[in-house]
């Protein structure tokens, strides 16, 4: 009973501390938070596992967290409120007005402690070479940055003043 | 005949940047979520900061000493302590506490129980069981003589205990509180 309750416990506080910390997981997982992600993974496992080690144990408490993470998928698919509690909402890092200046979003960019430098790695990493290049930048949900190419694909004529921009989407892996 | 699948129309809800991208941004919420990771973040700090301090055991808030009113007995010890978590606690027994070159020690139930006494240093002569604790005697050379108790609480609570020299000599009594 307390076995489960520990877990319990640990996955939702987990879950808290992560979404606090900050969105940059996945593949913008820098060294630095390698060392957060190993050292709360061990320290969180301490206090819920205890001195219990027996089979039964690691058992009940894996499969109190499997179905707590199957509420939580559940609850997010239920409620938008919650999806974006649990999730956040995309953020917009960098966007191109009307005039064709790039601007970047400050209050997001800070808080979000993301720095043109990470913009720019995705950038590059789906072939953009320049921050000319970009047309929008966006922070995903996921901790992915999606970058849209200024200008549409190289093979389309150039926008007039009266069309609408065209952006063409880099696939984010 | 396989049932067709159950399909409805898709809605353009999602909001856009320069009403061309979807993207979905609500910058209304994330402000509002930013305050609150402020306050969460605030919490943290009070929350590291105090356990620095031994709010929640091991630091200098926790560390306790009480004498009893007759001076025979010095008690030093934690009251916070943490589940699972060894800790100390020391009696100095006065010349008043020793008889015949020998010094009797009362602790109640809850040292042993609930604050789970897992060894006690010296090794006492005898032990007597009653009276709701244990009754130990230890023969001492010259005073002050130390006996230490090395304590493990196997859960969290409120735990009341006493410690006396005999029935007619000083009494300390506390109270340690258990986290979990």
């Amino acid at each position: 009973m307390q076995a489960v309750l520990r877990a319990y416990f640990g996955y939702f506080f987990l879950v808290l501390i992560v979404r606090v910390v900050g969105r940059r997981p996945g593949r913008q997982l820098t060294p630095f938070e390698f060392v957060l992600v190993f050292f709360i993974g061990g320290l969180a496992l301490t206090a819920i596992v205890g001195d219990e080690r027996s089979f039964t144990n690691a058992g009940c408490q894996i499969l109190a967290v499997a179905l707590a993470h199957y509420t939580i998928a559940w609850a997010r698919a239920k409620s938008r409120t919650l999806s974006r509690v649990i999730d956040g909402t995309p953020l917009i890092l960098m966007e191109t007005d009307r005039m064709g200046q790039r601007l970047w979003r400050q209050e997001t960019m800070a808080k979000m402690r993301i720095q043109d430098t990470d913009v720019l790695f995705s950038a590059r990493d789906h072939g953009l070479k320049t921050l000319q290049e970009i047309d929008t930048a966006i922070l995903e949900r996921n901790g992915d940055i999606s970058v849209l190419a200024a200008g549409g694909s190289p093979d389309d004529e150039p926008n007039s003043a009266d069309e609408p921009r065209r952006v063409r989407e880099v696939k984010v892996a | 005949m396989s049932q067709s699948a159950a399909t409805k129309p898709v809605e353009d809800l999602v909001a856009k940047v320069n009403e061309e991208v979807a993207v979905g941004e609500d910058l209304g919420f994330q402000r509002s979520w930013w305050r609150f990771e402020r306050i969460l973040w605030t919490l943290f700090l009070l929350i590291i900061a105090l356990d620095v301090g031994g709010m929640f055991g091991r630091g200098p808030l926790a560390h306790a000493q009480a004498t009893s009113a007759d001076g025979s007995l010095h008690v030093s010890y934690e009251r916070i302590q943490r589940t699972g978590t060894p800790s100390i606690l020391s009696v100095t027994l006065q010349e008043s506490a020793v008889r015949g070159g020998e010094a009797t020690l009362f602790v109640s139930d809850n040292l042993v129980g609930a604050l789970g006494s897992r060894r006690i240093i010296p090794e006492p002569a005898t032990t007597r069981l009653g009276d709701g604790g244990f009754t130990y005697t230890f023969p001492i050379g010259k005073p002050p003589a130390i006996v230490r108790f090395e304590l493990e609480p196997s859960g969290a609570g409120r735990f009341p205990f006493e410690i006396s020299a005999g029935p007619r000599a000083g009494t300390v009594s506390a109270d340690v509180w258990v986290v979990p």
